[in-house]
């Protein structure tokens, strides 16, 4: 017999054409499809300002929630322009920390719709002044468990874009991870007791084996970079792809705006295919018109009405975000694979209508958030700078 | 998005278990749904560039994984382990044969052993087999060649020893689990 046919005859059974479990199916086929695909990524690298979260983009877990939020960005803003601080503004309320440590803020009583209508009429008289470029910055945070020693830490990273007003110029980026910290003093204790590693791997919940995804402690280099805008003219994403002057020229009736949003949803997630509902979908991609996108004043308001109007979004007050800043959050819930229920929200100045942060927390542990406790914001981007400039880096 | 989703998804089930199998065959069962999982990954980021039929790509990507994230120590030992998987609780009937083969199949250098499981198991024809191992379709034409009359010299020898099973080492450590990256996050 020819070699070759009694190799042939030798191939073991299990090497046969058995179909794939469907468990391991379904875990392998979204491991794939929450990532974006590399001509959107392409785009959305110059096109969807990142956050780019390093590490936890690479978990094959938070994979989802990360990308959406690399969708809708970082949240904008510094100097308020008609004067309005970073100030509290519900007096005596209960400080409510937001960050990793964090537990559930009290709801408000005040309705969802009524908050939402007053940030709209503050968003409404901003003044702005247009410049050469659209300049944001971030800090963006994620929290993960350890693989081994199973505590939590914290990495955070800095983005900074610079995104040109005229078309067919240059979008420039400047990123910078900070490393990566214990999330509360219990965790530091962990980490010391593990001998305060500089670099540790992180657990990716749901999967199996490791991909040994590390992450260290140590900042890391500042990289500057900067690409052609997409076709030359497109700036952002926002459901679909849009250059500055469509950005610019956004309807600013509300209802207008919805429609105009909608015709880009397609009943999937906005980086998956999984099925995703209207509100949860127009919640995220119309994020990025509240925090880090140069819209008119009134395209911001009409944002914040839109928001209003639906039903499944709530308002909660007297939060803290990542950065120490109070404000107020509009939030919409999400139930993901695996069963979690997170809670992705904005929160914003009340006095200014200004966004503050885009933050993702746990409501019911599961699938990939499993290893987290109810209340813990998982992933959070805060706006540090959000405005126009005639400088580039 | 959702036509490319459609056809992920057709292709996934087209061509996962082929892939998974000659992963296997390279490295053993332990990493190789790591590397499915991260070869079918880059699959849906580059999608656009995946030909049809879509297995020769596939592979090629899998096997720059393996050969990219797995020492060659590392997939030596995890197939020797696959191999002994193979062939123990099977030593009734024909086995002696099937097990001689196996055996001269792993004492074949790797580019040798991964020529012939291609063309053999996986049914891939010359000018996939070409695409797959990244050479000419002459070149291929002179490594298999090589690759058989190795084999068969290999089966010879095997065939003059006695036990045919393979020798089982033991409780011998396990190949230690291969440093996988990640792979897309590589390439963004």
């Amino acid at each position: 017999m020819n070699p070759i046919d009694e190799l042939r005859a030798a191939r073991p059974a299990h090497l046969g054409d058995r179909p794939v479990d469907e468990r391991t199916r379904a875990a392998e086929l979204s491991y794939a499809m929450s990532r974006p695909r590399q001509a959107q990524r392409r785009r959305r690298k110059v096109v969807r300002p990142v956050w780019r979260l390093g590490l936890a983009g690479a978990a094959a877990a938070v994979t989802a929630v990360v990308l959406v939020m690399a969708g809708n960005g970082a949240a904008p803003t510094p100097r308020a322009p008609d004067g309005g601080g970073l100030v509290a503004t519900t007096p005596g309320g209960t400080r409510s920390t937001a960050n990793p440590e964090g537990t559930a803020a009290p709801r408000v009583t005040l309705s969802a719709r009524d908050v939402l209508l007053a940030a709209a009429a503050k968003a409404d008289r901003q003044t702005e002044r247009t410049g050469d470029y659209w300049h944001t910055a971030s800090v963006s945070r994620s929290l993960f468990t350890v693989a081994k020693g199973g505590y939590d830490m914290v990495q955070e990273s800095r983005h900074e874009m610079w995104t040109p007003s005229a078309t067919g110029g240059e979008q420039w980026s400047r990123s910078q991870s900070l490393g990566a910290r214990p999330a509360s003093e219990e965790d530091r204790k962990a980490w010391e007791a593990a001998g305060s590693p500089e670099k540790v791997e992180v657990a990716e919940p749901g999967k199996r084996g490791s991909l040994a995804l590390e992450t260290e402690t140590a900042p890391g280099k500042m990289r500057t970079s900067r690409s052609p805008l997409v076709d030359g003219d497109k700036v952002f994403w926002l459901g679909r792809n849009v250059t500055m002057k469509d950005l610019r020229g956004l309807p600013s009736d509300p209802d207008d705006l919805k429609k105009w949003l909608l015709r880009s949803y397609e009943g999937h997630d906005t980086e998956s295919s999984s099925p995703m509902a209207s509100d949860v979908w127009l919640f995220k991609v119309s994020a990025g018109l509240i925090t880090d996108m140069p819209v008119t004043p009134r395209v911001r308001g009409a944002a914040f009405r839109m928001l209003a109007e639906l039903d499944t979004v709530k308002v909660v007050e007297n939060l803290t975000d990542a950065e120490g800043r109070q404000g107020t959050a509009v939030s919409i819930e999400e139930r993901v694979k695996g069963g979690a229920v997170l809670e992705n929200r904005l929160i914003f100045d009340e006095s200014t209508g200004r966004a503050l942060a885009n933050e993702y927390v746990v409501v019911k542990p599961g699938g990939l958030q499993a290893g987290f406790e109810p209340g813990e914001v998982f992933i959070s981007t805060a706006v540090l700078e959000a405005g126009w400039t005639d400088d580039k880096p | 998005m959702a036509d490319d989703a459609d056809r992920f998804t057709g292709m996934y089930d087209e061509c996962r278990q082929r892939v998974w199998a000659y992963v296997v065959s390279r490295a053993g069962r332990q990493v190789a749904d790591e590397v499915v999982s991260e070869t079918f990954a880059i699959a849906w980021r580059r999608l656009d560039d995946v030909p049809e039929p879509a297995l020769p790509w596939l592979l090629g990507v899998a096997r720059n994984i393996l050969r990219d994230n797995v020492r060659a120590e590392a997939r030596r030992e995890a197939l020797a382990a696959e191999l002994r998987a193979w062939t123990e609780g099977d030593v009734a009937d024909q086995v002696t044969e099937r097990i001689g083969v196996l055996r001269a199949l792993a004492a074949l250098p790797e580019d040798d052993r991964e020529i012939l499981v291609l063309v053999a198991w996986h049914g891939l024809s010359p000018k996939e087999v070409a695409q797959v191992i990244g050479c000419s379709s002459a070149a291929y034409r002179v490594r298999l060649h090589r690759a058989r009359k190795r084999l068969k010299q290999a089966m010879d020898d095997i065939e003059g020893q006695a036990p045919v099973y393979v020798r089982d080492r033991g409780q011998a450590a396990r190949p230690p689990l291969p440093h996988v990256r990640n792979y897309t996050e590589e390439l963004s």
